[in-house]
């Protein structure tokens, strides 16, 4: 098996805690292998990041610099990182559990659906709104995972080609009205290849500025935590997991507020 | 006629004429053989709200 499959049985040994994310996710949907690093969407609850803080520790894991695995922290949006070294590969092991664009009603939804699965692994339309970011590349993904969609609406909501959606708009023209509003693009599908493709780019570009806005909160909060991380790292970097994790949660409830302001 | 438009390559797309197997193998070679970027992004991130 695989570093990151073989983690996953272990975040899950006895119930599904974590659920597997962003470019392993891609892997598990058989798109592309494009990722080094292993994210997991996890239980927001005290057992579940004892028992992955337990794992990682057997693992010789430390933190990278981000929020302590902490339900205060990752209930506001935080993320927590860790890395660790195996069989000549840097392991890498990222956590949210309140991924970004994911509403309460698909987390909700996302649990129920994986909650006896082997191997849990987001599905495609929440993997798509995962891949929003302001990265580049990140949007081909969006592009291939939508032609896997079997349902027309997830197509139309999500489809990166102006080919593939000016077809499915003269196949199906009554289901794009009501979806306009989700997606404003398919107002222009009416206006030919080279205007919806204008439009493909302006939405992108449009996408990654709000993802930037949205992690510049983050990064304005965490400013204190930033400025004493070297220290606090030097401080634990003999420590092992589970001390360290104490020593940086301490630390955090001074230096790095939960919650993040709403406005930039 | 017009080519369809592409978002990432043949290879890419063929993992899923993979058996589990070769697809686990496959996965793995890539990563040993990524490893070798690890210095030039030991600062990087690829998702969660923090940056270096």
């Amino acid at each position: 098996m695989n570093a990151y499959l073989e983690l996953t049985e272990e975040f899950n040994s006895g119930k599904v805690r974590a659920i597997v994310s962003s470019g392993q996710a891609v892997v598990l949907h058989r798109l592309a292998v494009m990722s080094k690093d292993g994210d997991w969407i996890i239980r927001e609850e005290g057992e579940t990041t004892a028992h992955i803080l337990s794992v990682l520790a057997s693992h010789g894991a430390r933190y990278r610099f981000g929020a302590p695995l902490d339900c205060r922290w990752l209930k506001e949006g935080w993320s927590s990182h860790f890395e660790f070294f195996r069989d000549g590969l840097r392991i890498r092991t990222d956590f949210v559990s309140r991924p970004p664009r994911i509403n309460r009603e698909a987390l909700d939804r996302l649990w129920k659906t994986h909650e006896s699965q082997p191997v849990p692994f987001v599905g495609l339309r929440d993997l798509a709104e995962l891949k929003k970011t302001n990265r580049e590349k990140d949007y081909p993904v969006i592009g291939e995972l939508a032609r896997l969609m079997g349902k027309l609406e997830e197509r139309l909501l999500y489809s990166r080609s102006a080919r593939d959606l000016i077809a499915l708009a003269a196949q199906y023209p009554g289901e794009i009205g009501p979806l306009k509003r989700q997606r404003p693009l398919l107002a222009v599908l009416s206006r030919g290849e080279d205007a919806v493709e204008k439009a493909l780019d302006e939405e992108r570009r449009e996408l990654m500025h709000r993802n930037e806005e949205r992690l510049q909160k983050y990064i304005k909060a965490a400013e204190h935590w930033k400025a004493h991380w070297p220290a606090l790292d030097a401080q634990t970097a003999g420590l092992g997991l589970l001390k360290a994790h104490e020593t940086l949660v301490k630390a955090a409830e001074n230096d790095l507020p939960a919650q993040v302001e709403k406005t930039a | 006629m017009k080519l369809p438009d592409e978002f990432l390559s043949e290879e890419d797309l063929d993992l899923k004429n993979l058996s589990e197997e070769e697809l686990y193998r496959y996965w793995d070679l890539w990563l040993h053989q990524a490893q070798a970027s690890n210095d030039l992004d030991k600062d990087e991130y690829s998702h969660g709200v923090f940056a270096l």
